[in-house]
C-alpha cells in the first residue's frame, strides 16, 4: 500500500516539476507576486508589544504539524475586524 | 484614551479591486528569492535567473544629505530643474540652489506621536501661483490624463498610449500637490537599468516584445501619492500553539507522526507610529489587480526617499508628464487602514515566537489616533508594451524609481516556449522517475 504510494509520489515527479518550473519562470518574468514590501520598508516606531497568553487546552496525538489556519506570517490577510471595544 | 478622540467607525471598503482576487495580497518575497533552486535548473536558465539585478540605493538605512537649503543672492523667476539633482537653476545669474524641504519647513517628520485626528496639508487648496499654468488634459487615444506646465509645453506624449497629443480637450484641473521628489535618475541611467532587467528575462520573453523593446521610450512621470503619518494603536487575538511531544507509530513504510500540544488564548496589543506611509493617490494606479493591469510592478518600486520632499514648484516638472490626483484621504482610508493591520501583525510577530506549531490570528483591531497627510509628486520612469490580446490587451510596465534606481518590470511571456520548456523538464524528471521505478521493481 504505501510502497504504491511512493511510486505515485515518484511519478509525480515529472508533471510536478514542470508545473513548478513554469510557475517559478512564469512569476519571475512578470512579477506578479511583487508589491511594495510596506510591512519593512516602512519607518514605524512601536511601543514594546504587550498582551496575554492563557492556557486554554491540549491537544493529543494530532496528525497536523502545524496549527490549523495559521496566519501569523501572512501579515496582509484580514481576519475578523472588531471595531471598538469597552474596555 | 478618550473615545472623543476616536475617528468615526469606518465605512466598508468599495474601492477598486486591490483587495480582489488576483491583486497581490501576498508579502512579496524577498528581493533575489526563487521558488526553486537556480542550480538544479538548466544552465541557459540559470545564468539568465542568477544574472545580476539593476542596482537600488537603500534609503530605508540613511536620510540623503542633498547640501544647501536656500540661495541668499537672487530673487530671479526663470527657473528651470538641473537634471539629476534637487537643484534649480536661476536662467539670469546661473545660480544653483536647493529647493525648500518640507520636512523641515512644516515640521512634518516630528511630532507623529502626537498626532489626533486628521491633518491634511494644504496641498488641495493652497495653490500657489505658479500652478495656474499647469493643465490638465484627456489624451484623446486612450482617455487617460496628463498634466502639463503650459509654460513650456503645449504638447505631450501620453506614457499609457505612447500617443502624441496637444491641447484640444481640457478637463478641469484638479489638485497640486503639497511637495515633490525631482528625479535624480537620469535617462541614460534609466535605459540602462530597464535593458539590464530585460536583459535577465530575454529566453521566454515575448518574440514581438523583444523585436520592439526600445528603452529610450522610457518616459519621466510624475506620480501623485498620499505620504501618511501615523499614530495609532492595535490588537490582535487568537490562539497558538507550542508542541509537547512527537512521536512515531508504526514501522517501516507505516510510520506515522503525531504530535501533541499546549493550546493558548493569545493577546497582543502595540501601539505605534508609522513615518511616511505611501499610497496611490489616482484610482487607475491605486487599483492592483494583476489580472487586470500591471500597476503593482510601480508599486514595487516605493518607497522613495520622501524625507527629502520639496515644496511644489512646477518648474522641477519642466521636460516630464505627470498625473493628477483624483483621490483624497476619505477615499483612501480603508486601505491605510489594512496597511497599518498588516504592520500591526508585522510587529507581533516576533512576541509570538515560542508558539513553534503557529499561530491563528482570529481577531483584530484597530484605533486610529491621528494621521497627517501630504500629498506629493514622486517621480517614475515607465517604459510600456502594450501585448494585444482577446480582452483588449494588458500593458505591461518597466519601472525606475526616479530617486533610488530601484528597477522592477513585467515582461510578457511567449506562452508556447515556456510551455515547451516546462514540459521538457518534466519529461526528463519523469523519465528519471520511471527508471528507478523500474530498477526497484
Amino acid at each position: 500500500m504505501s510502497d504504491d504510494n511512493g511510486i505515485l509520489l515518484l511519478l509525480l515527479m515529472g508533471p510536478a516539476g514542470a508545473v513548478g518550473l513554469y510557475w517559478g519562470l512564469y512569476r519571475y518574468y512578470r512579477n506578479t507576486d511583487k508589491s511594495h514590501a510596506f510591512e519593512r520598508e516602512t519607518a514605524v516606531e512601536a511601543k514594546p508589544v504587550t498582551g496575554s497568553d492563557q492556557k486554554a487546552g491540549e491537544i493529543k496525538g494530532t496528525r497536523a504539524s502545524r496549527i490549523p489556519g495559521d496566519n501569523v506570517g501572512d501579515y496582509r490577510k484580514r481576519v475578523k475586524r472588531v471595531q471598538d471595544d469597552s474596555s | 484614551m478618550s473615545n472623543a478622540s476616536r475617528p468615526p467607525p469606518i465605512p466598508p471598503y468599495t474601492g477598486p479591486g486591490y483587495t480582489g482576487p488576483g491583486s497581490p495580497q501576498d508579502v512579496p518575497p524577498l528581493p533575489g528569492s526563487f521558488p526553486i533552486d537556480p542550480n538544479t535548473l538548466p544552465k541557459p536558465i540559470r545564468d539568465e535567473l542568477l544574472a545580476p539585478d539593476p542596482l537600488a540605493i537603500d534609503t530605508a538605512a540613511a536620510e540623503l544629505k542633498d547640501g544647501l537649503n536656500r540661495c541668499p543672492k537672487c530673487g530671479a523667476t526663470d527657473i528651470r530643474h538641473k537634471p539629476g539633482s534637487d537643484l534649480l537653476i536661476c536662467q539670469y545669474c546661473r545660480n544653483e540652489w536647493h529647493g525648500v524641504r518640507v520636512e523641515e519647513a512644516y515640521g512634518l517628520g516630528t511630532g507623529i506621536d502626537q498626532l489626533k485626528g486628521r491633518v491634511i496639508a494644504s496641498g488641495a487648496r493652497n495653490i500657489q501661483a505658479d500652478a495656474a499654468v499647469l493643465m490638465s488634459f484627456k489624451c484623446t487615444g486612450c482617455g487617460a490624463e496628463v498634466t502639463i506646465n503650459t509654460q513650456s509645453a503645449m504638447t505631450a506624449r501620453c506614457h499609457w498610449c505612447r500617443h502624441v497629443f496637444s491641447v484640444n480637450e481640457q478637463v478641469p484641473n484638479g489638485a497640486v500637490p503639497d511637495a515633490l521628489l525631482p528625479f535624480h535618475i537620469k535617462k541614460d541611467d534609466a535605459v540602462a537599468r530597464i535593458r539590464q532587467f530585460v536583459s535577465k528575462r530575454k529566453m521566454f520573453a515575448l518574440k514581438a516584445f523583444k523585436a520592439e523593446f526600445t528603452p529610450e521610450n522610457v518616459i519621466g512621470v510624475y506620480l501623485p501619492y498620499m505620504i501618511i503619518d501615523g499614530n495609532v494603536s492595535a490588537a490582535v487575538a487568537g490562539q497558538g500553539e507550542i508542541e509537547t511531544r512527537r512521536y512515531t507509530e508504526g514501522s517501516g513504510n507505516n510510520k506515522k507522526t503525531y504530535y501533541d500540544a499546549d493550546v493558548y488564548e493569545l493577546e497582543r496589543q502595540v501601539d505605534f507610529t508609522v513615518d511616511d506611509l505611501t499610497l496611490e493617490s489616482s484610482t487607475e494606479r491605486g487599483n492592483l489587480d494583476t489580472r487586470a493591469n500591471t500597476n503593482n510592478i510601480i508599486n514595487t518600486i516605493l518607497p522613495f526617499d520622501t524625507k527629502n520632499a520639496l515644496k511644489w514648484n512646477a518648474s522641477y516638472l519642466t521636460g516630464f508628464t505627470s498625473e493628477k490626483r483624483d483621490r483624497d484621504a476619505e477615499h483612501l482610508t480603508p486601505r491605510l487602514e489594512e496597511q497599518l493591520l498588516s504592520i500591526a501583525r508585522a510587529q507581533v510577530q516576533a512576541s509570538v515566537n515560542q508558539y513553534n506549531r503557529g499561530v491563528r490570528w482570529e481577531q483584530e483591531r484597530l484605533d486610529v489616533h491621528g494621521t497627517r497627510w501630504v500629498s506629493m509628486y514622486l517621480p517614475v520612469w515607465l517604459y510600456s508594451y502594450h501585448q494585444p490580446n482577446k480582452k483588449g490587451g494588458l500593458l505591461h510596465y518597466i519601472a525606475v524609481n526616479g530617486r533610488t534606481g530601484e528597477t522592477m518590470g513585467s515582461v510578457p511571456v511567449q506562452q508556447w516556449k515556456l510551455i515547451l520548456a516546462a514540459l521538457t523538464v518534466g519529461s526528463i524528471l519523469e523519465a528519471i522517475a520511471l527508471w528507478i521505478v523500474a530498477n526497484s521493481a
